[in-house]
């Protein structure tokens, strides 16, 4: 029996799917957290708030590490004599390892730091990529990072104003479809900007993700200000004898991805060839036949094939800019910008780019202006001007349908000053 | 040396980053890193993946909870240590992987993970979340941490994987189906490109303490919160310094309950669930799309939501018949209409759903093209 | 300017406004000393930051920057 009486919560402990109410719970009876209540406290707030249908946090500001603006968010509960185990209970975001592999070693060890500092409950992981650390008071904020970087080597995550923890898919860890080291990547590009992930630098938050494929496993081209996801601009390798093992049933198709229901046999010109979005293969019988410069990279052959298809040689990946939820102005997707580029170690062209788009950023940006947003406000054809881009078909849907072209002066010949008495002699008053 | 208080910065270190990811792979995994040439789901929740130096790796697909205790992560450290040579993986979805690297080490890791369940009865570690089905729910933090929820988020999405449980566990959809929630419309979750999104939203605006507000606050700061600029400077009758909203331009974000707590914005009926659907993130075959608002308004109902549960398992029961193999959500709902979208999941059209925001014109239908 | 007379500026700067906003956005440190590049203002806030002059402030998702000890939410906070 727990300290608080918990009949709403109790009833999330029914049903098949994992219960955190019961995982709160084992903790609040065995676990070995410094701040005994809490597991116990957390249970009782989240039943009042049950009880009640509104939240009984209160946000702080000023809590952190000392000389970091980011990692720690600040957090007290409004009802603290009733739940005195979480009445100041702030988060520390732990920034992950790229796409989160982790030994038991390591992770016994943030146990037994986390019991030592803290609640003993986590989130694993949070939205952004973070080993989220759930409810600590202040005093231990300290001792805590003390041990985290001297222990275990471990530093914090980012938050605010900051460049956010950045993530990537499994990549070449353990996917076929990779078409760039999206690990090395993302583990670089942490590394190189520890700076701005730890204190504030922008106008706003900013993240990077790195997606190995068009196939968006990390989702960087809906979350992230700058979106670099894999491609390859040869052609895909093509095993024919496979093809004929899918046509044929040998293969189960998609990866056995819809093995719950009978869809009838594979049909490969119903499931791949004619959903083909450019319409860029064909087969006739014996023979997968792919124009690859008609390609579009859309994935769905190789999802379907896996064992036949498998994407080129000539690997790298699209850098695309702008994504954010839709606070304020609405959501907004990143935009391809740099068709393809080589990403490799140690990321220079990668690093150039992301610099200079930071530098007019900070100088432009409006407080609180995603970077998205300040493209919208400025122009893309400004965006292309900073970064020292030439404007691309691939980068647009279509051409503009409005003819307001705001011309430059020295785009048009002669410039914009002119003679009105040589138009006067042609054209009297 | 141990941290010492009274000389806090002594020995520091900072800006070292994470740990190498390197460090944390299992061997199979860093000897064939880069090398894999195909995948296959062998049953729902279980992978082979197979490199060209012919080796092989299982991986099992457990549900877990984003809100997870030591206790549960020492569990599942032991699970790792038993059958997988003290290596585990979690997903972006708040999945866990474990990993083996021969088949015969398959069956004793699954019976086990299968045989271990909450005192309660829920299972710990449901095995599925692959392929054509429902994988786990990301989702935020709601009344267990965050300040200006507008709903729970763990108690949500448990009913709501309790509702679809079945679908976890096998493959019967078109396609792949990606529920997200965001316990409100500032979205630390990013839900907006999802096939089904659960949304928080408030309906009224924040109200103000103004006895009070001065004193706990710095007025210019919650007027300078406000993305809409509803927020101006205010006297009470007693004259003391306050402000007040022109409720007509609020959006309801929580912006300043944020800078300041004497403005509170929940509330038990205001605030609720609105139901997003159709978006997706993959370029396969479409390209990415956004979400759409489809319900309008759920009220809060713990501790089960019962209504929420219904409302997805209705969508996602009609997309499972209706939709061709291969067709997102979002494609399908594209395909038939919208018209038809709503005629087929019986839900009601009311003027909630057209837009009339920044972008609102880009969705409104500028063609004779409808279906009756 | 020296970083120690920008410094000076910055406090200046704040403790002028300490009466009614106690915190600001890295932006309005920019209008301070305008003639510097936002990155070298940055730096030097960071740096203030350090040295025990200034402290942040977060929201979670923004972070505004303030003196040491000062403003509303302290009495709150503590």
């Amino acid at each position: 029996m727990g300290k608080h009486k918990t009949p709403m919560l109790d009833e999330l402990e029914k049903g098949p799917w994992p219960s955190f109410v019961s995982d709160i719970k084992q903790q609040a009876e065995k676990g070995k957290q410094v701040l005994k209540e809490a597991p116990d406290d957390l249970l009782g707030v989240l039943e009042l708030s049950f009880e009640d249908r509104v939240t009984h946090w209160k946000h702080g500001g000023i809590v952190g590490v000392f000389g970091y603006g980011g990692g720690i968010i600040g957090r007290y509960c409004d009802q603290p004599q009733k739940f005195p185990g979480v009445a100041h209970f702030h988060t520390v975001r732990v920034n992950q390892p790229a796409s989160k592999f982790y030994t038991t070693k390591f992770l016994r060890s943030m146990c037994d730091l986390w019991e030592s500092h803290g609640s003993g409950l986590t989130n694993m992981h949070g939205s952004t990529g973070d080993l989220v650390l759930l409810g600590t008071t202040t005093d231990h904020l300290e001792p805590l990072f003390f041990d985290m970087t001297h222990e275990m080597n471990q530093d914090l995550g980012g938050s605010g104003s900051n460049l956010r923890t950045p993530a990537c898919c499994l990549g070449r860890a353990r996917c076929q479809f990779a078409c760039y080291d999206t690990q090395e990547a993302c583990y670089q590009m942490t590394m190189e900007y520890q700076d701005e992930l730890h204190r504030p630098a922008f106008p706003y938050k900013f993240k990077f993700k790195f997606d190995g494929c068009p196939n968006g496993c990390v989702a960087s081209i809906a979350r992230s200000d700058m979106s670099v996801i894999g491609l390859w601009r040869d052609n895909i390798r093509i095993d024919q004898a496979a093809v004929k093992a899918y046509v044929g049933g040998e293969l189960k198709p998609n990866a056995g991805a819809h093995a719950s229901r009978d869809w009838g046999k594979f049909d490969i010109n119903k499931e791949v060839i004619n959903l083909c979005p450019t319409g860029c293969m064909a087969w006739d019988g014996s023979k997968l036949d792919i124009n690859d410069k008609e390609c579009v990279k859309c994935m769905h052959c190789l999802n379907t094939m896996p064992r036949a298809l498998r994407i080129g040689v000539d690997t790298g990946a699209a850098v695309l800019f702008g994504a954010k939820a839709p606070i304020l102005e609405g959501a907004q997707m990143s935009t391809l910008t740099v068709p393809f580029m080589k990403v490799e170690a140690p990321f220079e062209e990668l690093k150039e780019l992301i610099e200079k788009v930071w530098d007019w950023w900070m100088e432009e940006g409006k407080n609180r202006e995603r970077l998205g947003e300040l493209i919208q406000r400025k122009s893309w054809q400004e965006f292309l001007r900073v970064i020292e881009k030439d404007p691309d078909p691939r980068m647009v849907d279509e051409p503009r349908s409005n003819p307001y072209i705001f011309w430059k002066e020295e785009e048009v010949e002669g410039g914009w000053t002119r003679d009105i008495n040589a138009y006067r002699e042609k054209h009297p008053r | 040396m141990p941290y010492d208080p009274s000389d806090p910065l002594k020995d520091r270190i900072t800006d070292i980053g994470p740990r190498y990811y390197k460090e944390f792979v299992p061997p199979v995994i860093e000897k064939n890193y880069g090398k894999w040439l195909y995948h296959d789901i062998l049953e729902p929740g279980v992978l082979v993946h197979v490199s060209e130096t012919g080796d092989e790796v299982y991986t099992v697909r457990v549900g877990g909870c984003r809100l997870m205790s030591v206790e549960h992560i020492r569990e599942i450290c032991d699970i790792a240590d038993k059958h997988c040579g003290g290596y585990v993986r979690f997903t972006t979805r708040n999945n866990i992987e474990f990993m083996v690297d021969g088949k015969d080490k398959l069956k004793p890791l699954v019976d086990d993970l299968k045989s271990r369940k909450f005192p309660a009865g829920s299972n710990k570690f449901p095995i599925g979340g692959t392929g054509a089905g429902v994988t786990n729910i990301v989702h935020t933090q709601g009344w267990a941490h965050c300040h200006t929820p507008a709903i729970d988020a763990s108690g949500v999405v448990k009913a709501v994987m309790d509702g679809v449980y079945d679908d976890f566990g096998s493959m019967r959809l078109p396609a792949p189906v990606r529920i997200s929630l965001a316990c409100c419309l500032n979205m630390c979750g990013a839900v907006h490109c999802s096939d089904i999104a659960i949304l928080g939203i408030h309906r009224k605006p924040p109200m103000i303490d103004s006895e009070w507000i001065d004193k706990l606050c710095e007025l210019p700061l919650a007027i300078a919160a406000c993305p809409t600029a509803a927020i101006k400077p205010a006297k009470t009758a007693s004259g003391l310094k306050a402000l007040e909203v022109n409720a007509d331009r609020c959006m309801f974000c929580g912006n300043c309950y944020t800078m300041c707590a004497a403005m509170p914005l929940a509330d038990d009926v205001g605030s609720g669930v609105a139901i997003l659907v159709g978006g997706k993130l993959s370029n396969r075959m479409s390209k990415p799309k956004f979400s759409k608002v489809v319900i309008p308004f759920i009220p809060n109902e713990p501790p089960r939501w019962p209504t929420t549960v219904e409302a997805v398992k209705n969508i996602l029961d009609v997309y499972a018949k209706d939709a061709k193999k291969y067709e997102r959500l979002g494609d399908w709902a594209a395909r038939i209409g919208w018209e038809r979208f709503f005629e087929k999941t019986n839900l009601p059209f009311s003027h909630h759903l057209i837009d009339d925001y920044r972008f609102a014109y880009t969705t409104w239908r500028q063609s004779t093209q409808a279906k009756f | 300017m020296t970083d120690e007379e920008i410094k000076k500026l910055i406090v200046e700067a704040l403790e002028s406004k300490s009466k009614t906003k106690s915190k600001f956005y890295l932006k309005d440190f920019y209008a301070m000393v305008p003639d510097k590049k936002p990155r070298e203002v940055k730096n030097l806030v960071n740096k203030m930051v350090q040295e025990g002059t200034l402290e942040y402030w977060s929201s979670g998702s923004t972070t505004l920057i303030g003196l040491k000890g000062m403003g509303k939410q302290h009495q709150e906070e503590d």
